[in-house]
């Protein structure tokens, strides 16, 4: 069988998406990032292809915030950005969409769609606050697990305002408010709320929500998110099926409709290229110039696969051509 | 040779060659700081006061680098405003002494007061107080400054082709620089020219973006006209001369059909910014158009994705309305003149 891969590298999760020519989703694999992306390739890879030996890859698409150093491991016929590869998977889902909701670990975007092309989108500029890490942060300070972060707060039936205009400020108020001796799941759904409000004024900005609306990204699996925003909005979201890997399912209808109009065979490296060998990372301070960048070698035993990092492209030009092309933005 | 030196920050990148041409007229040699790099931003960090914007800060960075090379005398003007009715970012106002205050140990600063406001009768008196340091010779410094306007204009001249200020004072000062011709996207790019025109502060925006198969197009490429007549639909006038000038070219800009979007660069922390940022996007007519924010901030990654998607969205826009032109059926499925 003839398989496309999707891998989106994020700051928290990295997920990992099998599909045949037909765009139906064979095997999905959500997992934490943990800090160390090249060990969450290579094991995600391994958890991916377990089970799949008859399969014959024929395209890769990269995304994510990690997407250079999943290309560079695995070799990829596509990387792309997320906001491209969110609205790329959401069309397949949703032709009629016109609004994608997507929050991430470190991002929060909205992006508008028309006739199944991206429109208009924004990103969070440089607060982070609402997005999936700080909702972490909350539920391990409240001592509770992020799955049942969303369960617990739907169960509200009275929520808490927060101040959800900074991270900082939310969570001093939400000390506040359980010092004052709110139940928690008001104050979770408080916080939900909060959160929606940071969105609406700080991403979607008098943008305007049309129907038909996806949620997607990990956070749309907090069932008080997802509360708080048909609440505030007053419409139906939509909840794709595979909504915590949408990117990765973009980045794989990418590869695929690449691949369908070239007759050109895919850069993957092939399974043992990454289960058997030894990826390293190392960093220096270039010293060459005033600007002292902090450049990056991504090791395969011995060999080096890339450098990254470094403004004058001096060393990205000390690889040979082979090595170059994998680098290459599509 | 009496030693001048220039920051090579913030209105550097508006005025530095009439400023050189003037002090080395008068005898004087002229250094400056290297383009921004990491190390100035770090030193600048870490002397400048927290509330000051980002291409500030880094200009202290410029100035401690420059005290290093040890030079007589310091030019720090204090720009108030270059034209009628129109100023520059009160914090310009208060920099010379702002710089005074955080970094002891200078060599005498040439603080020269360039307010245009009302009349240029200040401006001709401070340039004498200044030449003055140099020379007795009044023609000689009225002539300098003649010299200095002159160049200036063919430094805005180079500007007006498409060149960015750091590329156009590399040319000025006699390298060869030339502007990638193959792309397929034009863009307006747009915000202070201290911060978009930096490579370093604005992580190298221009230069990327060709990268990605953009020609740019800049505040400097739009004529005078063209910015104030645009300028003007606004209900009041906008009293920044650069916060104008953005506006103006943004929403000429915007009503210009070859060009397929518009990029605002705009630094976290600005005041002028944080509302012609908003005009620009509330009044450019549908035009596709991305905002950046600048920080501290050194990762690249979020501005890449950024720039990729915003290329990305209006290819496969374009794509789409050259498709929704077609005729369905062909041009002669409903017969031509000459046959049914």
């Amino acid at each position: 069988m003839n398989v496309y891969l999707g891998i989106d590298i994020g700051s928290v999760s990295s997920n990992f998406i099998m599909m045949n020519n037909q765009k139906e989703i064979i095997k999905n694999i959500y997992r934490r990032t943990l800090g160390n992306p090249v060990k969450a390739i290579q094991t995600g890879f391994t958890d991916l292809m377990d089970g799949c030996e008859e399969v014959t890859v024929k395209g890769v698409g990269t995304t994510g915030s990690g997407r250079h150093l999943a290309a560079t491991l695995l070799g990829a016929d596509v990387v792309k950005n997320e906001i491209t590869a969110h609205a790329v998977a959401a069309a397949q889902f949703y032709p009629e969409v016109r609004t994608i909701i997507e929050i991430g670990g470190q991002d929060s975007k909205i992006i508008i769609m028309r006739d199944g092309i991206v429109h208009d989108f924004a990103m969070n500029t440089v607060c982070a606050a609402g997005t999936g890490s700080f909702l972490d942060q909350q539920a391990s300070r409240l001592n509770m697990a992020i799955e049942d972060f969303g369960g617990q707060a739907v169960k509200s039936r009275q929520s808490v305002r927060i101040a959800g205009r900074c991270g900082v400020f939310a969570e001093s108020d939400m000390i506040h408010k359980q010092q004052m001796g709110f139940p928690v799941e008001d104050i979770m759904m408080g916080l939900c709320e909060a959160l929606v409000r940071n969105y609406l004024n700080n991403v979607a900005k008098g943008k305007k929500i049309e129907d038909l609306v996806v949620f997607q990204g990990g956070v749309a699996a907090n069932e008080g998110l997802r509360a708080a925003f048909e609440k505030v909005l007053g419409q139906n979201l939509h909840i794709p099926p595979y909504y915590n890997v949408m990117g990765a399912i973009g980045a794989a209808i990418l590869a695929l409709e690449k691949s369908q109009g070239s007759r050109q065979n895919s850069r993957y490296k092939g399974c043992d290229y990454i289960m058997d060998g030894q990826f390293l990372s190392s960093s220096h301070e270039c010293k060459g110039c005033p600007n002292l960048c902090e450049v990056v070698a991504i090791k395969r035993d011995q060999d080096i696969l890339a450098y990254w990092g470094d403004r004058c492209k001096k060393w990205e030009g000390s690889l040979s051509q082979t090595e170059k092309a994998n680098l290459q933005v599509v | 040779m009496t030693r001048v030196g220039i920051p090579a920050g913030l209105f550097y990148h508006y005025y530095y060659p009439l400023w050189k041409t003037f002090f080395v007229d008068l005898g004087a040699e002229v250094i400056s700081s290297s383009l921004t790099n990491r190390q100035t931003v770090e030193k600048g960090i870490a002397v400048a006061l927290d509330e000051a914007c980002f291409p500030i800060k880094v200009y202290f960075g410029h100035i401690q680098e420059l005290n290093e090379l040890g030079p007589d005398y310091l030019f720090l003007p204090r720009l108030v405003s270059v034209e009628a009715r129109s100023y520059i970012c009160p914090k310009f106002m208060g920099l010379p002494d702002m710089i005074k205050a955080s970094l002891p140990d200078l060599p005498p600063i040439i603080d020269m007061v360039v307010d245009m406001s009302i009349n240029s009768k200040g401006l001709e008196q401070e340039i004498k107080r200044v030449g003055n340091i140099f020379t007795t010779n009044e023609k000689a410094i009225s002539q300098a400054f003649r010299h200095g306007r002159e160049e200036l204009c063919k430094y805005r001249q180079l500007m007006q082709t498409g060149f960015s200020s750091s590329e156009a004072i590399e040319i000025w000062e006699g390298q060869e620089r030339l502007l990638t011709t193959s792309a397929d996207l034009q863009l307006g790019v747009l915000g202070h020219g201290y911060s978009l025109y930096d490579r370093c502060i604005s992580m190298n925006l221009i230069g990327h973006l060709r990268e990605m198969g953009c020609r740019v197009k800049l505040v400097e490429t739009c004529s005078q006209d063209e910015i104030e007549k645009a300028a003007a639909s606004l209900p009041k006038r906008v009293f920044w001369t650069l916060g104008r000038k953005n506006v103006g070219a943004a929403l000429h800009m915007a009503s210009d059909d070859e060009i397929d979007g518009l990029v605002y660069l705009a630094c976290f922390g600005c005041g002028p910014d944080s509302m012609i940022k908003e005009f620009i996007e509330r009044r450019s007519n549908g035009k596709p158009f991305l905002g950046i924010t600048i920080d501290e901030h050194t990762g690249e990654a979020g501005l890449l994705t950024r720039l990729e998607a915003f290329c990305d969205m209006l290819r496969r826009r374009r794509k789409i309305d050259f498709e929704s032109n077609l005729p369905p059926y062909g041009q002669y499925a409903c017969g031509s003149e000459n046959s049914l």
